[in-house]
């Protein structure tokens, strides 16, 4: 009898097996390990993200969420308290708010990829995607430097899982307590000393006359520093990963650097590292045969919604040409991700700079260890032989 | 499914059937119509997505919300009374028929 369990090693290997099966023959899927129906086809996953009014995000939106989030950060409210809440961070996030950013970026990358330089094999996640990130993030959020190697340890333990309990594990906790505590040290001090920076407005914001309140404070630049770091640096590595198993497609965007923007919304098609996200209903619904029941949590696969051969021909190809318009790589609907045009402005930067000092490499190991999360999909390691 | 029309910057005009709920950028953008982005994927949060909604039927659509008209500020190509954010217009069967005009240019 087929089963998904989205907290078992072999899907954090490789659930695009587990996806066709539960697209073809079980679009509307009870999965008893996770406690919540499973959708996987492209059509549902749209219909589903658009209508916030069935499928709320205010129970939280992380399949495996952690303690006091829900209700207090983006992702985990609805309109029309979600809407005033982005309202406060999201101009710092727009594309054209962000190009003074990008000569810093360009010399993060630059510095970073020089150090690999006549380097025979790295790892790609500890020699340049973590340290870049995590950079960037600091520069961006004007964050102090000299934290960053525990800030990228507590911001990739925090969104992982325990396969056995299928819940977080101590560690997991430790680590998002930690995040909070350093957060709250940032707001302090950006309270004191305010600079004209996204945390100090933020800190500072009323909604109508309604401060924010502390946790919603809190918990949202916890969930920014999480996403920055964790999301970005896994999306670069799983782009990375397919750069490097698809020799052709790392040539082309080597000989034409013009054609990383391609490749990164392929990558974001292809094997996005934010695989699954739930919602929770607000009332019965009916879908391909199946009652889902008011109360019920509902995962939405991105993953599986992107490899959907009714939508994308030839879903399981790489193929940078695609050009693969309304992809789920950010999610969609009113909780698409709010990094979208920070992600696209560095990876592309990322990759240029990267494939000037290394232009040619390949995958050492065959199996790769995998992230175990169910939530987000990456490699632990990812060495790469230049060559 | 709701039949739009859209008409591309080159004048082309295309109808997409698509599905109740969607939104009308989500509707153009897996429907193949150029002359539209939806960077952000729908979140109210690039202005890539505007258009100009046929004028004599602007009434029969539920009025851009404070998100939206902020968003609105910032669109690349003229604004106009008539623009929208085609990411915040659902496609429900009232709309059947619905002409929307995208403009030049997105970004």
């Amino acid at each position: 009898m087929f089963s998904f369990d989205p907290y078992a090693p072999s899907v954090d290997a490789d659930p695009f097996p587990y996806y066709k099966i539960l697209r073809d023959e079980h679009p509307c899927f009870w999965s008893k390990q996770a406690q919540m129906w499973v959708l996987s086809r492209y059509a549902d996953i749209v219909t589903a993200g658009q209508d916030w009014q069935t499928y709320s995000s205010a129970s939280g939106n992380l399949m495996t969420e952690l303690p006091n989030r829900a209700g207090a950060t983006l992702g985990t409210t609805d309109p029309p308290r979600h809407d005033r809440l982005r309202g406060l961070v999201q101009h710092a996030f727009m594309k054209r708010n962000l190009e003074a950013l990008s000569g810093p970026i360009r010399e993060i990358a630059a510095g970073v990829a020089e150090t690999l330089r006549d380097k025979r094999q790295f790892d790609f996640i500890d020699d340049f995607s973590s340290i870049f990130t995590v950079r960037v993030l600091f520069a961006a959020l004007g964050l102090p430097m000299g934290d960053e190697a525990m800030v990228r340890e507590k911001a990739v333990l925090m969104v992982q899982s325990d396969p056995v309990t299928r819940a977080k594990g101590p560690q997991h906790l430790e680590a998002y307590n930690w995040m909070q505590d350093y957060a709250a040290g940032v707001i302090a001090e950006r309270r004191a000393n305010p600079k004209d920076d996204l945390i100090s407005h933020f800190s500072a914001a009323d909604i109508d006359g309604d401060k924010l309140d502390e946790r919603e404070v809190l918990l949202t630049t916890t969930t920014l520093i999480m996403a920055g770091i964790e999301s970005l640096g896994g999306f670069m590595t799983m782009m990375g990963l397919n750069l490097a198993d698809h020799q052709d497609a790392r040539q082309a965007v080597v000989d034409h650097p013009a054609l990383v923007p391609d490749a990164i919304e392929e990558s974001l098609r292809f094997n996005t590292s934010a695989q699954r996200f739930r919602r929770r209903l607000q009332k019965d619904v009916e879908l391909h045969g199946q009652t889902m029941k008011a109360g019920d949590f509902v995962c939405l696969a991105y993953g599986a919604g992107n490899r959907d051969e009714r939508q994308y021909p030839n879903p399981d190809s790489y193929d940078i040409a695609r050009k693969p318009r309304g992809h789920l790589g950010f999610g969609g609907g009113v909780h698409a991700c709010l990094g979208t045009a920070i992600a696209r402005l560095s990876a592309k930067i990322a990759f240029e700079e990267f494939h000037k000092v290394v232009p040619v490499y390949r995958r050492v190991a065959e199996h790769l260890a995998w992230m175990p999360s169910s939530t987000f999909r990456s490699p632990l390691r990812l060495d790469l032989a230049v060559h | 499914m709701v039949d739009i029309v859209f008409v591309e910057p080159s004048g082309n005009r295309v109808a997409v059937n698509i599905n109740e709920g969607w939104s009308l950028m989500q509707g153009a953008t897996t429907g193949g119509v150029d002359g539209i982005l939806g960077e952000c994927g729908g979140s109210c949060a690039c202005a890539t997505c505007h258009c100009y909604v046929d004028e004599d039927r602007l009434g029969e659509l539920p009025a851009a919300g404070e998100s939206e008209l902020d968003m609105l500020d910032n669109v690349a190509a003229e604004r106009r009374p008539n623009s929208r954010l085609a990411c915040q217009i659902k496609a429900t069967a009232a709309l059947a028929g619905l002409v929307v005009t995208l403009p030049d240019t997105q970004e």
